[in-house]
């Protein structure tokens, strides 16, 4: 290699220049955010655009609503809002581009996305003013239930909101009300009701319980939702935060763990949830092979193309165990503002703008999800949904809200698909989850 | 690791080894007089002309985000918002990381046992496909599955092995009434070294055909007339000569195993709509998860830890790699 040692020197040279080029094209990305205050939004906003990412692709059913008060918010305001369908992967997106000068002035996602990327990092403007702002002759903090907000779910650690949901999907236990009329005119109340009605399903010779096994989150909703009847709201976050792992020597958590034992060792869900590929089993359950399914308020979107003839949907709540009020699950889709944009005010005001009647019904109607405004009405097929989260006490959001780095995806899910798969018992689970629990906060704190 | 790839045969003449040991007049050209020849001069001249741009763009697109990737490893980073430094602590986590080390696993399993395979039936497909009548047919059609997309696989392993789908509605008929859980966690894994033992075999035969077709015709003349036997074909003839081919094979089969990630993904997790099982994470889907599960709070520091691990110790595999397989390239 001596000889070319050479050649090496004008390569060196040009290694340099080129740190220096990339250096310089990166600089400054790493700014630290600037702690936004909230502005005010009532003002004229013609003739000012806004960039908005969002989380729907051209042509899904949300993206039609959202287009259409897009053209009508145009029109109203004299603002130009330049849009780009870039679907899901728009928080992922989001992620490097926070790090640069370059953001976009409206994204919107679910919760779970928005908030450990934009949320939790305090790179979100405070959105009190959209709260504040008049739409329909109310303010849209009033239009939103006082339930879904709180437990300060929405709040930064500024105490102001960050985020504004139009939209909410929430979970039930979904069956044929065409081929099951006895679950919806009483559907089971309580843990020991809803063994009663598989053990009547079972004996028909149906398998009970359709389930896609390969999903941990679809898993986790049976332990997390039993825990929560059992321990109110907030208490899986509650458990997870335990640095010390005692929590999990809790009889109720071993209870939780234990129901979802039970539903294993009862051979009460479909053979085969085991070792299956989305959708199949869900496919299954929507030609009618097995009854019930534990899923989201999505399911007869989802399903509809391939659902039995006359497939009627409903639903029921995640049966009630002790005397704890139920609550019902509420996950949020809706905007936040980057607080490194510079059109504040048009982009807050669209965030506004979404909660008008006329755009809730249509993503009630014409899309079929669940709009945030319970005035809104809503597709037959989730009314049944609609109803729960209406008569719930309290709301919980999905895995009860836990985002801990890496803690769902490397900690809990490979545990509890373990207890779902039926490979451990409820008490091998626990003990597996405290160690796992006590290691991680070791490393992770 | 892909300097390797350029590193041979920079001017054309045969391996340095070969040519170090019997000097030539020829070899004057690589500069081994002081002054260098006019020839030598120009060379270095229109050095940073053409080597400039494509060198510019490589460290500026792939060697500085490799060390902004070691930066950011040593720090806790949610991808946005402060850093906080942490020094060699995402390190130490990881490697205390079951996880991380089962992933890491597999990754090899990829690299040595899938590879292994790959090369095996590889070989074996050349010899078989020199001879046969309609190999170049047959070359296409081996080389098909090469084409398609890993994402076809991972849908398609649903229709083939769902407890409903094709392999056990074809097992039904034969007596088979409980047939095995072949999509459960733990068979996943096997089940994706297998399908990448089938895709992937053809890519490479492909790539070993051009070398052995290069190998003059009276080579196998002689060995027809010495009565040699295919496997001795192969041994004394089909091997030595095409031994710098399968070094580059290996070396691309090496960079690329690390890689593997999309196939994981849509294999297992229900085709992208969740995370894998973690019995069938490579190194690659566990530095994905920690960075962008969109689950949790992205993990930057721990995701990059894991990348730079994996990156370092392949380099060393593949430096390893290139000293075993080193051979005095035959000339013909």
């Amino acid at each position: 290699m001596g000889k070319s040692a050479r050649h090496l020197r004008p390569l060196a040279a040009l290694l340099g220049a080129a740190f220096a080029l990339s250096t310089t094209a990166c600089g400054g990305a790493t700014d630290a955010s600037t702690a936004a205050e909230a502005v005010d939004i009532s003002g004229s906003i013609s003739g000012q655009t806004i960039n908005y990412w969002s989380m729907w692709k051209d042509g899904e059913p949300q993206q039609k609503v959202l287009a259409a008060a897009i053209v009508d918010f145009e029109k109203e305001t004299g603002a130009t809002v330049s849009v780009q369908w870039q679907g899901r992967s728009n928080t992922e997106k989001l992620v490097p581009a926070l790090n640069t000068n370059n953001v976009p002035d409206l994204v919107d996602g679910t919760f779970a996305k928005l908030a450990p990327v934009i949320g939790e990092t305090g790179q979100a403007s405070p959105l009190t003013s959209v709260y504040s702002y008049e739409v329909d002759g109310k303010a849209v903090g009033s239009l939103i239930p006082e339930k879904f907000t709180s437990n300060g779910v929405f709040k930064g650690e500024d105490g102001q909101p960050w985020m504004v949901p139009y939209s909410i999907s929430s979970d039930g236990i979904w069956f044929d009300a065409a081929k099951h009329p006895e679950l919806k005119a009483k559907p089971p109340a309580t843990w020991d009701d809803f063994i009663e009605v598989l053990d009547k399903l079972k004996a028909g010779g149906a398998a009970p319980i359709a389930a896609d096994g390969d999903i941990a989150g679809y898993n986790s909703t049976w332990f997390v939702t039993a825990l929560l009847r059992l321990k109110g709201a907030g208490s899986f976050k509650a458990l997870i935060e335990d640095k010390s792992g005692e929590g999990w020597d809790d009889p109720a958590v071993l209870e939780a763990a234990r129901k979802v034992e039970a539903l294993v060792k009862g051979g009460y869900l479909n053979s085969g949830y085991n070792a299956s590929k989305f959708p199949s089993q869900q496919q299954l359950w929507a030609n009618g092979d097995a009854s019930l399914i534990l899923n989201g308020s999505w399911t007869p979107t989802e399903t509809g193309s391939y659902a039995a003839p006359g497939f009627e949907y409903s639903s029921f709540q995640f049966p009630a165990m002790g005397d704890k009020p139920a609550s019902a699950r509420v996950d949020f889709i809706g905007f936040a503002v980057p607080a490194k944009s510079k059109n504040q005010a048009p982009a807050q005001r669209l965030a506004a703008f979404m909660l008008a009647s006329k755009y809730q019904n249509a993503l009630g109607t014409e899309a079929k999800v669940l709009p945030v405004r319970p005035d809104a009405p809503v597709d037959p097929a989730v009314e049944s949904v609609k109803a729960a989260i209406d008569a719930a006490p309290a709301t919980h959001l999905q895995n009860d809200g836990v985002t801990f780095p890496g803690f769902m995806e490397k900690v809990f899910f490979p545990k509890d698909d373990e207890l779902f798969l039926g490979k451990t018992s409820a008490n091998e689970f626990i003990g597996k989850m405290k160690t796992a629990q006590i290691q991680y906060w070791k490393d992770n704190s | 690791m892909t300097l390797h790839l350029t590193e041979p045969r920079t001017d054309g003449t045969p391996a340095q080894s070969a040519e170090s040991r019997k000097p030539v007049p020829r070899t004057s050209r690589r500069g081994s007089r002081p002054g260098g020849s006019s020839i030598d001069v120009q060379r270095k001249k229109l050095l940073i002309p053409f080597v400039g741009p494509a060198f510019v763009l490589y460290t500026v697109l792939f060697i500085v985000p490799a060390l902004g990737a070691v930066w950011i490893s040593l720090h806790k980073w949610a991808g946005s918002g402060p850093m906080k430094f942490v020094g060699l602590d995402n390190y130490g986590r990881i490697f205390r990381d079951q996880l991380f080390l089962s992933s890491f696993g597999n990754t090899l399993l990829l690299l040595f046992v899938v590879g292994t395979a790959i090369f095996v039936l590889a070989f074996a497909l050349t010899l078989v496909l020199r001879d046969m009548a309609g190999k170049k047919i047959a070359r296409n059609v081996i080389f098909f599955p090469h084409l398609i997309n890993a994402l076809v696989f991972g849908v398609l392993a649903g229709f083939i092995f769902n407890p409903g789908g094709m392999v056990n509605s074809l097992l039904a008929p034969l007596g088979v009434t409980d047939p095995p859980k072949w999509l459960a966690q733990d068979n996943i894994f096997p089940l994706i070294m297998v399908t990448l033992v089938c895709t992937t075999t053809g890519y490479f035969t492909t790539i070993l055909m051009a070398g052995v077709d290069r190998i003059p015709p009276y080579y196998y003349e002689d060995c027809a007339l010495a009565g040699a036997s295919a496997f001795q074909r192969l041994r004394y003839v089909i091997l030595p000569l095409t031994w710098d081919v399968f070094g580059t094979c290996a070396v691309l089969w090496t960079i690329s195993s690390v890689k593997i990630f999309e196939i994981v993904w849509v294999f297992g997790g229900s085709s992208g709509a969740g995370v894998p099982p973690t019995q069938s994470w490579t190194a690659a889907v566990y530095t994905y998860v920690n960075a962008f599960s969109g689950q949790s709070t992205p993990a930057y520091g721990a995701a990059t830890a894991s990348a730079v691990l994996s990156l370092a110790l392949i380099s060393v595999l593949v430096v390893l790699l290139r000293r075993a397989m080193r051979r005095d390239a035959v000339e013909f």
